[in-house]
């Protein structure tokens, strides 16, 4: 009874705010104090088929950014995290792979800002992928560190002895044993992108508008129904990404 | 067969490995008898091309080993642990070397399952590696291996995580399977009672030095191998035993 009492209210304490999103993007005239909307209205989520929707545009956008990223972040972590492993001074790499932590993202891109715009990537997609990258990049291979153990690194030699070249034991061996934490890891990496919002807005020059960005626009032009119907967007592939992947992220050690 | 000639390797300044010579005939089951830390791995990993000697050259059949890459000695190395691979079943993991030579699938399935047979292993063909025993998971490794037919087999004290049951039937599969099979092993232990069971010619590594015994009596007597001073306890053992009676 117990459990089911708390399961009642962690679903109620999850399930209001998204609730309260579904009513803000379809009512209309919901004044205070109002417990319900005045007048309900699908024209906000109509408007996404429009042929010149930006909110539509930004979410392929995002799509793009967090996908790119994740993809990007989670294989060079992979090969980064191995190089770590097998140097002499692990121990040290790992630890300064922390420090980008110590800065928060949008401070992040305050610094490296001068260099954007010296590579001319001031306001495009590439330099907001070059700073994004940045932010998960060294989450990767933190995440990815554990798995080049001893262990793995007998897996590979019994794998070469068994005939395996080494490009043979990374596609046959390594990346199938590897691949529940790298399915983890794009999963975050992703989630890490998709909702990054300083780092982009200092990045993008206000150009690249992401679906966060757009997010953030509507609330300051107190837009609350598209503002709602943005946050909708937002939360759909990462509560898809979580379902599709929830053997993989609650997977028992 | 195998002949390796002043082998020698350091790690980080510290001698491993000192001028290490042998001569392996087909169908010989070399137990190499040592404590660990001893350079027993390090010599395992030279032979099977995982590490590159600092000095000293390996020749097999008349072919130097030297620039032949690991997947290409047919050299297999196997580990205490089974380590078998967990995404693929007990099939799939025997047939693993076969697939990685393209060999036709007819082939596969005929030689995997004559292997699986041989070793007892036919009623679990289709299992994951997890729903094993230690013994069954060690019977699968020891076909993974015997399945391309190794030149030479490279043993690391491959039964040393199992009961003494299981070591024991393990080790007279391998003696059956060796024979039947003529393979030529190089049997790395720390156990001298295995290294009795399993050898047909015996040495001795110590602090990076390999001493080869001409004969067991000869392996026996050796007071490094303290196979003597075994034997004396249980001598001792015996006369207290007649002596109760």
């Amino acid at each position: 009874m117990r459990s089911r009492l708390l399961t009642l209210f962690l679903a109620l304490l999850f399930g209001l705010p998204f609730v309260l999103l579904g009513l803000l993007a379809v009512g209309e005239d919901w004044r205070f104090p109002a417990a319900l909307p005045m007048r309900y209205s699908l024209a906000a989520v109509r408007s996404l088929l429009a042929a010149d929707n930006d909110l539509l545009a930004g979410l392929g956008r995002s799509l793009l950014l967090a996908g790119t990223v994740a993809v990007g972040a989670t294989a060079s972590g992979f090969a980064l995290a191995r190089a770590i492993a097998r140097s002499r001074r692990a121990a040290q790499w790992e630890a300064a792979s922390y420090l980008p932590y110590a800065l928060p993202p949008v401070l992040l891109a305050v610094l490296i800002q001068p260099f954007i715009i010296r590579l001319h990537l001031s306001g495009s997609v590439g330099g907001v992928l070059l700073g994004l990258g940045l932010v998960a990049l060294p989450f990767a291979t933190l995440l990815l560190r554990s798995f080049w153990s001893p262990q793995v690194r007998e897996y590979e030699h019994l794998a070469r002895t068994l005939g395996c070249t080494a490009g043979q034991a990374l596609r046959q061996v390594l990346l199938p044993l590897a691949w529940p934490l790298l399915r983890t890891t794009l999963v975050q990496t992703f989630l890490l992108t998709w909702f990054d919002f300083g780092l982009t807005n200092v990045l993008s020059v206000g150009k690249v508008r992401t679906l966060t960005v757009q997010v953030f626009t509507y609330v300051g032009e107190a837009n609350a129904q598209l503002a709602a119907v943005a946050s909708l967007l937002v939360l759909l592939p990462p509560a898809l990404l979580l379902l599709v992947n929830k053997s993989a992220l609650l997977r028992k050690p | 067969m195998l002949t390796v000639a002043n082998l020698s390797k350091q790690f980080g300044g510290q001698p491993v490995l000192r001028n290490v010579s042998l001569v392996l005939n087909q169908g010989e089951v070399l137990a190499v008898l040592g404590r660990s830390g001893g350079g027993k791995t390090t010599l395992l990993k030279i032979l099977a091309g995982l590490e590159a000697p600092d000095a000293g050259t390996l020749h097999l059949r008349g072919q130097d080993l030297g620039p032949v890459p690991p997947n290409e000695r047919q050299m297999v190395y196997l580990y205490q642990e089974p380590l078998l691979f967990p995404h693929l079943t007990v099939f799939e993991n025997v047939a693993f070397g076969l697939r990685i030579r393209r060999v036709a699938q007819v082939e596969i399935t005929a030689q995997v399952t004559a292997l699986l047979d041989e070793l007892d292993l036919r009623e679990q063909a289709q299992k994951a590696p997890y729903q094993l025993s230690g013994g069954q998971r060690q019977r699968v490794s020891f076909g993974r291996a015997l399945i391309i037919r190794p030149r030479l087999l490279l043993l690391d004290e491959p039964f040393g995580n199992l009961d003494a049951q299981t070591r024991a039937d393990m080790q007279q599969l391998f003696l059956r399977v060796s024979r039947q099979h003529q393979i030529t092993s190089l049997f790395v232990t720390h156990d001298s009672r295995e290294a009795l069971t399993v050898g047909t010619r015996f040495a001795y590594l110590d602090e990076g030095q390999l001493t080869s015994f001409a004969s067991v009596a000869a392996f026996v007597e050796d007071a490094r191998t303290a196979i003597g001073s075994e034997l004396a306890f249980w001598e001792s053992v015996q006369q207290k035993r007649n002596m109760i009676i």
